[in-house]
């Protein structure tokens, strides 16, 4: 059976012209999944109105759901482009994909954005363990199975942007670090060694753009693709953060 | 996620003010609206029409000179507070309920909505009722009238009958306000980091709306007691004039 997918993208030259959308037709194929879709475009790329265009740039790398690199928004959902299947698109009720760029980050060209604010916030609550010396330091502390069960899942993050770009409190009207952040503070305040650490991060927390400028929607749990309980470590973040205060003003 | 430059001070009192936010929509404000829901249902209490609603009223005016000060401390100025930081995470915030259509969302939305409503209907009621509206053509409520006849459900009834969407208004006065605490005790118990797990969350969910029905069936019950409380048992000079008579305080 051959048949036709409408496609339409929200294409952009570079970061400062406007964007436009272009509509192509791509012949479908069993198991496609957005990826492959931009891969058939870049190989042929006319509109459907026939005429020549440039490719369509977007980015892609583990095409297995773990970089977060090919995230963007199909159908009006954020998503990664790699495991958004055709067939599930079109048995959802879709008759045409439509392909936008994240609108939370600044655009580089077509569907590639730039995601380093995530990588700043992280930076700013200093999302690692520290682990000093090139000596040996000896075996770390000793991690419970409970522990390792709640650390897990936060782990899984791969600062997709999934969350930030469906959170309506993260905007360029707020300073909001978004759920992401957030959730990687909870960790590393979680980790044995993490802990030296964890007045730093709850400063950054408890400051302008933390935990308090959250308004609970809970989308963000809701699109994280690696299913990460944003809103567990959310809440977690938001008693810490009050004791944290509390400790400050009465001078610990 | 703007590049605003933030000062240490602004830094410093964030947390602490947001969290005044919180605590100001609870405790002064949510506490106020559940007792003062509760007092005006006692309209409909049996005995001798509105006497119940009086005698309640009479003994929060027993404060006498007191009684500005504690309206003013107790619940203006927090009311306020609440007000104005409520507008300014309104402008902060971008809402996409449209584009993602989660209950969690859509409460969000209804919660900003409903503050807005709110501040407009309070606005409207305090004119209407409170002496501070007599001034302007409002400040209906009275306890009683020159010759001392309690006149507190009466005049209060007058108000709400004086046009046919009066009642209308306070309905939707009444609903929004009540989501407005019901969800944001719900919200607020995830901000202080009270209910963490999802299924504590539910419950608590399950717990709010609760609340928020029974709030909503006192509200309306007492809005219903007013519309249909027979105005012309009471004086009927004070009632014929009570929504244009600038009010003297009982
Ligand atoms: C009837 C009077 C009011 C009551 C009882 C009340 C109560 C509350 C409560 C309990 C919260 C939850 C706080 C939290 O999540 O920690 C809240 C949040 C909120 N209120 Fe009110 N409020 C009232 C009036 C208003 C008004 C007039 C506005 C102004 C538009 C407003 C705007 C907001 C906003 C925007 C939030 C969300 C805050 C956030 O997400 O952090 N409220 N309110
Ligand atoms: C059944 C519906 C309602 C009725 C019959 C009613 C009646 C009244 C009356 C008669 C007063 C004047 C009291 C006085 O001056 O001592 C008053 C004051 C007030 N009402 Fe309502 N009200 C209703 C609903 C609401 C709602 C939903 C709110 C929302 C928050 C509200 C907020 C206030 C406030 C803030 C005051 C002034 C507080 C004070 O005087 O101490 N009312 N109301
Ligand atoms: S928390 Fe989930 S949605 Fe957010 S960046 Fe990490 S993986 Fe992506
Ligand atoms: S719960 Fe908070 S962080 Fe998550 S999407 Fe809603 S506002 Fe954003
Ligand atoms: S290419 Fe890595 S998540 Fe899609």
């Amino acid at each position: 059976m051959s048949r036709t997918l409408e496609v339409k993208v929200l294409r952009q030259a570079d970061p400062h012209s406007g964007s436009h959308w272009e509509t192509f037709d791509v012949a479908y194929e069993a198991g496609m999944n957005v990826t492959t879709v931009m891969q058939r475009i870049a190989a042929n790329p006319v509109t459907a109105d026939h005429r020549d265009t440039t490719p369509v740039a977007y980015d892609a790398c583990c095409l297995e759901e773990v970089c977060g690199a090919c995230t963007m928004v199909i159908n009006d959902r954020v998503r990664q482009a790699c495991s958004a299947l055709v067939d599930t698109l079109l048995a959802d009720g879709a008759g045409v994909i439509e392909v936008r760029p994240m609108t939370k980050f600044p655009v580089i060209r077509d569907l590639v954005v730039d995601r380093s604010p995530m990588f700043q916030s992280l930076k700013r609550v200093k999302a690692w363990v520290r682990v000093d010396g090139y000596y040996d330091l000896g075996s770390g502390p000793r991690v419970t199975r409970q522990e390792q069960e709640e650390a897990y899942p936060l782990s899984r993050c791969m600062s997709c942007g999934c969350c930030v770009e469906a959170c309506p409190q993260f905007n360029d009207h707020s300073a909001f670090i978004g759920p992401a952040t957030i959730s990687q503070a909870v960790l590393f305040n979680s980790h044995p060694t993490g802990k030296v650490d964890r007045d730093d991060r709850l400063a950054v927390l408890s400051g302008v753009g933390g935990i308090v400028d959250c308004g609970n929607s809970q989308n963000c749990v809701k699109v994280c693709p690696k299913d990460i309980p944003l809103t567990d470590s959310i809440a977690k973040a938001g008693r810490d953060t009050t004791t944290y205060k509390i400790r400050q003003w009465f001078g610990r | 996620m703007a590049d605003q430059p933030v000062s240490p001070t602004q830094d410093k009192y964030y947390f602490l003010v947001r969290r005044l936010h919180s605590l100001t929509g609870l405790v002064p404000v949510g506490i106020f609206l559940c007792v003062h829901l509760a007092t005006n249902a006692t309209v409909m209490a049996p005995g001798e029409p509105g006497a119940m609603f009086q005698e309640s009223i009479e003994r929060i005016h027993a404060l006498g000179p007191l009684l500005v000060p504690v309206e003013i401390v107790g619940i203006f100025i927090p009311l306020l507070f609440h007000t104005l930081l409520g507008f300014q995470i309104i402008f902060t915030s971008r809402s996409n309920a449209q584009q993602y259509r989660y209950g969690g969302n859509v409460r969000y939305m209804l919660q900003r909505t409903s503050g807005m409503i709110a501040f407009v209907f309070i606005l409207y009621h305090l004119w209407q009722m409170h002496w501070f509206g007599a001034g302007l053509g409002g400040g209906a409520f009275e306890l009683h009238d020159e010759a001392g006849v309690a006149t507190g459900a009466a005049t209060t009834a007058a108000a709400i009958q004086s046009a046919w969407w009066v009642v209308w208004a306070y309905r939707l006065g009444i609903v929004a306000t009540v989501f407005h605490l019901a969800n944001g005790i719900w919200t607020s118990l995830i901000t202080w980091g009270i209910t963490i797990r999802p299924n504590t969350q539910r419950v608590s969910g399950y717990a709010c709306t609760a609340l928020g029905v029974v709030l909503c069936a006192v509200g309306l019950g007492a809005l219903r007691g007013f519309a249909t409380f027979d105005v012309t048992s009471a004086d009927p000079e004070a009632v014929m004039s009570s929504g244009t008579r600038p009010a003297e305080r009982g």
